[in-house]
This record gives C-alpha cells, structure tokens and sequence, in this order.
C-alpha cells in the first residue's frame, strides 16, 4: 500500500518538474522572439540596409529615451510632464466615462421607461467615431483641459453603457425570482442581484473604454495641444525626427499596457467570486 | 405521531385554478396544510407541478382561487416563504454564510439575530469551514445545500422545494435526504416538496398529495405513517410506494 | 403581478412610445436653440441641410460627398481585405500552436498596446500622405483585434470537442480545420466586428492627419476654414456609414452564425 503511494508521489514530482521544464521553455522562446526582432533591426541600420534618418537603430532610440527625461527638447517639454498632460487629460475622461456611463447603463438595462428615453440620445453619440469629435469640441471649447478630457469622455462612455447595459439584462430570473420570494422591493432587487451580476461585463466595457480612450488621447493630442504624448510624437515628426517618434510610440505603448495591468488588477479583486466552470 | 391531528392550519388553499391563455393548467385545487407539516407533492411529469409551486410563491398570480396564509392572503411582503428551485440559485458574488443570510438580510432582521441563525445552520449542517468559500469553489450539490440552508434559515411560514435533488446521484440524495428531516425537525417549518421520485416522497413525508394529468387536480392525499427513520426495504414502505406508483400509472 | 388593469396599459403605452419621441423633440429644439443663440459655434439644421446640397453643387477638391464616403471606404475595404487574410491566419498560428504563440505571440504583445493613431506620424514620415500609407494604417488599427480575437477564439475551444474528434481518429489539421475553426467562429466574427469599426476610425483619423479627398479630409478642411456645416455634414455622414457598416455586419452574423444566440 505504502509502495503504491510513493509511486503515486514520485509521479506527480516528476509531472511538476516537466511542468517546470515546460514554462521555462515557453518564457525563452519569448524572448528569443522579441531579442531577434531587436537584434535584426539593430543590424538593419548598422549595416546600412535600412536608411537611419527614417528607421534609427534600437540603441538610438534608447539614448533618446533616456535624453528626454531630463531634456526639454524638441517639443518644450521634458518627457514626464508630457507623461503627466496626457495622464491627467486621459484619466480624467475615463473616470467621468465611468462613472456617469456605468450607472447610465444600469439603470437604462433595468427600468424601460429609462431606456426609452434616453436610448435615442445615446443612439446619436454611438456612431460618431470619437475623433470625428475633436473639431466640434474644440470650436465649442478650445484646447483646454476639459476640451480634450470632453472629448476622451465621450469615447469612453459608449462602451461603458452598451457593457452594463447588456451586463444587467443578461442577470439571472431565477436569482430575481429569489428574491422576490423573499419579498425584496424590485430598487432592492436592482442593488442587490443587477448590480453585482452585472459586474463582469461592466468590467469588460470598461477595458474597452480604456483603450479607447488612451487611443482617442494621442489623436486629440496631435490635433490640438500644446503638450502630452502624442504632441511630442507629431513635433517628432515635424522636425524630422523619428526616433522621438518611436521613443513617443514605445512610452504611449508600456504606460497603456500598465494601466490595462492595473485595470487587470482591480477586476481580479471585483471578481473574486467568478469561477469559469 | 398522533392519530388525531391536532396542528393548527398554517396554509388553505382554496380553488386555485390557473390557466395560460386557453390552457387550463391548474384545475379547482383545494387542500390545506398544518403547521410544522411536511408534506411532498408527486404527479406525472408535466402536470404542472411547478407551475403549482410558482402560484404558492406569488411568482404567478392564479387565475381565481385564495391562498391563506396564518388565515391571511398570502404576500410575500408580509410572510416568511422561501422557495428552492430546481436549479442552483445562489448567489455567486457571496460567499456561503453571506448567502445564507441573504433572505434575513432582506427581511431587515437585527444583526445579531442573522449571526445566530446563520452559524445555527452552518452547524446542522456541517459547513462551518465553508463559510467564507464561495458557491462557484464547491460542487453542484454543496451549492444546493447552501441553498436549503438559506431558506431554512428564514424560519419560513411556508418553505416550498421544486425538485431540489433532481440532478444529485442516489448516494448524495440519501444524505440530502436524512439533512432535510434533520433541519425540518429542528425547526419546525411547515415544507411542501416536490419531487417526481416516489420512493424520495415516501421516505420524507407525512403527507403525500398525488396531482393528476393536466389539468392538474388533486387526486388524492395518502398519510405515511411510517416511524422516522424510515427504512426503505420495510414491506410497509414498499406498500406505499407501490400505491402511489399505480395511482400515477394510472394515467 | 401578471394581469395589469386597461389604465396601466393605457399609462404604458403611452410612456413607452411618448418618451423616446419626447428625447428627440428635445435634441431638436437643444440643437436650434443652441444654434441660434451661438451661430459662430454651431450652424442650425437648416444650414447644414444647405451645405449638405452644396457638396453636390460644388464639389470640394473636384469630388462630391459620395465621391470622398467612396475614397474613405476604399481604403478601409482595402485594408480589410488584406488584413482578415493575414489576421485571421496568424491568429490561428499563435492560437493552435503553444510555440508559436511563445514566440511571436511576445512581439505582437509589445506591438498591440501602441494605439494605431499613434503610428500615422511615423508612416507619414516614411511614406508620405498618399494612398498606400492610408491603406497601411488601416491594416495595422485592423490586425490587432482580428488576431486577438481569432487566437482568444481559438483558444477557448473546449478540450471536449477537441478529445470527441481524437476520439474519431481525427488527425491534427482535420480537427483544426473541422472543429476548432467552427467553433471559434463567433470570436472571429466579433473581431471581423471591432476590425471595421476600428477600420473606420483609423481611416479619418489619418484623412484628417493628412489627405486631399475622404471625409476627414472633409472635417478638417471645414474646421480649418471655419465652415462648421461642412463638419457637421461631414460627421453626420461619417455617422451613418459607420452606422450602415455595423448593422450590415450584424445582419451578416446571423447567416453565418446562427446557432449564436
């Protein structure tokens, strides 16, 4: 009995240790792909197959990364404050979206007369792609703050509703039934049974107003400011320089992926609860 | 058990007819129910046994006919009924003892009070380890419990169970089964089940009510009087149990 | 709770057809209003409408409105084609094959979160303003969901289905193309989906970036010379094809799709 056990243990060991093996040898062929890609282009422009002045070399962009943390040029403004504008002009549209959107959507998904009434409204925001947004919100506001962060709001607010929309029609009857039995008031009903299962595809709406919104940013950014990311990229290439451009393209890229990690982060927490089954 | 049934009457149901449209669905049921009574309710598939059930609970409004509770109208509001369905119905954003609680939280009962009764059924039946898992970590059937916990819980005028055990293999229905009785006995409610398992109707009630074909009238009422616990290989029993099957075969 | 008295249904009914007729009439007076009292910011309906038919009187850079929804269109539709073909196959690839997926799967995670606006200074600079960059842009804002979505849908496909083919003797390619493809199909349809909507944003973000004829070439030509009809002509009909565009895909979804409900 006890053989059979310790036959039983050395197996699930050596499951476990090709399990190891496995991983580690998925994490190198990652790597491996992204260092040739790097070590390709690197020698692309070293080897004068590929024309610096319009692709510089991975080193280039790198020394220009690190020279624009401290120097203003050639757009006036050191790398993080143009990290901060569009940050602050990002976040601030994105958490408007959601927090009129989300609510929004809830409440148009639970009471008709609500969806009735608001639905065309909203029908005429839907299909306007955000950027076809900036030159009216620019004329009716200028190039301020609340222009841009107006106009960020806008595209993240669609998705936001359309998800809790959906996400509250979508909760379960038997669960309502339940608590009607137990006698709960349907606004109780709605707190207490919409809300939280609704909760999911408020989540993925909400991810999808991220990236929308970070998207939307470096376009009004390039249109219409005088700071931010995507001015630097469009000076970049203004003054012909496209390892500011890539430099611009690289930042844009890793602080939209860390928001989309913090994002991540916060619906684990949300949605402890959610087991796939 | 007494020969003379002395318990007050806690649910009469008088005339509850129920029609979909055109289709006559429940037909004239009358019957009533004495408190603290466990009573199972058998017919033949799609009799409209659920649909009996959703009526007792206020899910669906009868066509005509009075459903008394305590000799009151029956509101949901006002009276304590709680409802099993068929399937799971927790609620996968709390976790076990949050669930539980779920319908005295809604019945706004003091905070002390939830904790007695929650950690009293997490006790009886064994899931006080559990309490802060939740429904989507555990199996189907452990989700079921949780269930019948919560509606025990309530301490409910009327708890109603629409086939709780349907899709449970044979093994775990006879633990279900003696876990039922246990709370039942523990707490006095007054059950009403449903089931179309005869053997499952006669091992757990006092009263057998037998529903006919659509439309669904009662067909007859047969007392099990059998001691607790009840051994399914006892003569009696299986006399019982034949009775009914024929009286549904019938049809 | 089921049967309403006639008054309820008559207060229904008429909450339910009078409300959203209430929000339109609103939008409308909102918008003469707001027109009225700040001309400079906003034209009345009755402007645009004659700018609207002056687009067709007078055409702006030799083409009429159709003529710049048509330019528009072509290079999404171009840029679609292409990029459905190689989106959904290199979706497939890094969906299906555990080392591919390591391996290039890596590069396109570091490509995917650079929003496709973002790349049009840098193909501006090496392609300059015609058609081809257009057409790349497009197909880079349309590649990433296509492939997202077919290598998510791919994925997903339960091991069951994958297990019942092995079970009858199906060999790798047939499983693919006969259970897994099928499956996957709805993801794919909703990356088909997002990559026109996304292909409709991207083409006016590069026209209004820099173009001679489109309808973002429309929007900033009209913002540039203060003519605000024009934008509003141009937004509204940027509006209606991206709203034509998303029901005609949803109409498509049914016949291929189905059994996705």
């Amino acid at each position: 009995m006890n053989k059979d056990k310790q036959n039983l243990e050395d197996q699930l060991q050596l499951w476990r240790q090709n399990k190891k093996k496995e991983n580690l040898k998925y994490v190198l062929l990652s790597a491996a792909g992204i260092l040739s890609v790097l070590v390709i282009w690197q020698l692309a422009v070293v080897l004068g197959l590929v024309n610096e002045r319009l692709l510089p070399a991975p080193t280039r962009i790198l020394n220009t990364l690190i020279f624009k943390i401290n120097n203003k040029a050639p757009d006036g403004n050191m790398l993080g404050v143009n990290i901060m504008a569009s940050l602050q002009v990002a976040l601030s549209g994105f958490l408007a979206a959601i927090v009129i959107g989300v609510p929004l959507g809830l409440l148009m998904g639970w009471w008709t007369y609500a969806d009735r009434f608001i639905r065309p409204i909203f029908e005429l925001i839907r299909p306007v792609p955000p950027i076809a947004w900036i030159p009216l919100v620019v004329v009716w506001m200028g190039v301020g703050l609340k222009a841009k962060a107006l106009i960020i709001f806008f595209t993240a607010f669609v998705p936001c509703v359309i998800n809790s929309y959906t996400g509250i029609k979508l909760t379960s009857q038997t669960l309502i039934d339940v608590s009607r039995t137990f006698g709960a008031p349907n606004y109780e009903i709605f707190w207490k049974v919409g809300v939280p299962s609704s909760l999911p595809m408020v989540f993925a709406g909400i991810r999808v107003a991220l990236g929308n919104s970070w998207s939307t940013l470096v376009a009004a950014e390039m249109l219409a400011a005088s700071a931010g990311l995507g001015y630097m990229i469009q000076i970049g290439r203004t003054v012909a320089r496209p390892d500011i451009v890539i430099v611009g393209m690289v930042v844009i890229g890793a602080i939209g992926a860390f928001l989309s990690m913090l994002l991540s982060r916060a619906e684990k927490y949300f949605l402890r609860w959610k087991i796939n089954r | 058990m007494p020969n003379e049934d002395t318990r007050p009457i806690k649910v009469e149901v008088k005339n509850l007819t129920k029609k979909f449209g055109d289709l006559l669905v429940l037909d004239d049921m009358s019957f009533h129910i004495r408190k603290g009574e466990f009573v199972c309710v058998v017919g033949p598939t799609g009799c409209g046994k659920s649909t009996f059930l959703n009526c007792l609970t206020r899910i669906h409004m009868p066509t005509s006919g009075d459903l008394y509770i305590d000799g009151v109208p029956a509101d949901p509001k006002k009276h304590n009924i709680s409802f099993v369905f068929q399937e799971p119905s927790a609620l996968p954003w709390l976790t076990v003892e949050d669930n539980i609680a779920y319908g005295l939280k809604i019945k706004k009962l003091p905070k002390e009070e939830i904790k007695k009764r929650v950690d009293q059924i997490l006790d009886l039946m064994g899931l006080q380890e559990f309490r802060k898992s939740y429904p989507g970590e555990l199996s189907v059937s452990a989700e079921q419990r949780i269930i019948i916990g919560r509606s025990f819980a309530m301490q409910p005028d009327l708890l109603l169970m629409d086939e709780p055990y349907g899709q449970m293999d044979v093994k775990m229905r006879f633990y279900l089964e003696d876990e039922v009785i246990r709370l039942w006995k523990e707490l006095g409610s007054t059950v009403i089940f449903i089931t179309h398992n005869i053997e499952e109707a006669v091992y757990l009630a006092e009263k057998v009510m037998i529903l006919t074909n659509k439309p669904a009238k009662i067909k007859e009422e047969v007392k099990i009087e059998l001691p607790r616990p009840r051994d399914i290989t006892d003569p009696k029993f299986i006399e019982y149990r034949n009775y009914i099957t024929d009286k549904i075969k019938w049809w | 709770m089921d049967q309403k008295t006639t008054k309820q249904k008559a207060v229904h009914s008429i909450l339910y057809w009078g409300l959203p007729v209430l929000a339109v009439v609103l939008i409308a007076v909102g918008w003469i209003s707001f027109s009225a009292f700040n001309p400079e910011l906003m034209p009345s309906p009755a402007q645009v409408w004659e700018r609207l038919v002056k687009t067709f009187t007078k055409p702006i850079a030799k083409t009429t409105l159709f003529g710049h929804a048509w330019a528009s269109l072509r290079r999404v539709l171009l840029a679609l084609l292409v990029s459905w073909v190689f989106g959904i196959a290199f979706g497939i690839l890094i969906g299906w094959n555990k080392k591919a997926r390591a391996f290039f799967g890596s590069i396109f995670e570091v490509i995917r979160p650079i929003p496709p606006i973002a790349w049009i200074p840098i193909v501006i600079m090496w392609f300059g303003i015609g058609e081809f960059p257009k057409i790349l842009l497009v197909f880079i804002g349309t590649f990433v969901p296509l492939v997202i979505n077919t290598s998510t849908g791919i994925e997903m496909v339960d091991r069951i289905n994958i297990q019942v083919g092995q079970i009858f003797g199906g060999k790798n390619r047939q499983i693919l193309k006969e259970i897994v493809i099928p499956t996957a199909l709805p993801s794919i349809f909703a990356g088909i989906r997002t990559s026109v909507s996304s292909g409709w944003t991207t083409v006016l973000a590069a026209e209004m970036l820099g173009a001679n004829a489109g309808l973002g070439s429309l929007v900033t030509r009209g913002w540039q010379g203060s003519d605000l009809s024009l934008v509003m002509v141009s937004v509204i009909t940027i509006a209606i094809i991206g709203a034509l565009l998303s029901t005609i895909l949803q109409k498509l979804e049914k016949v291929v799709c189905p059994w996705n409900n």
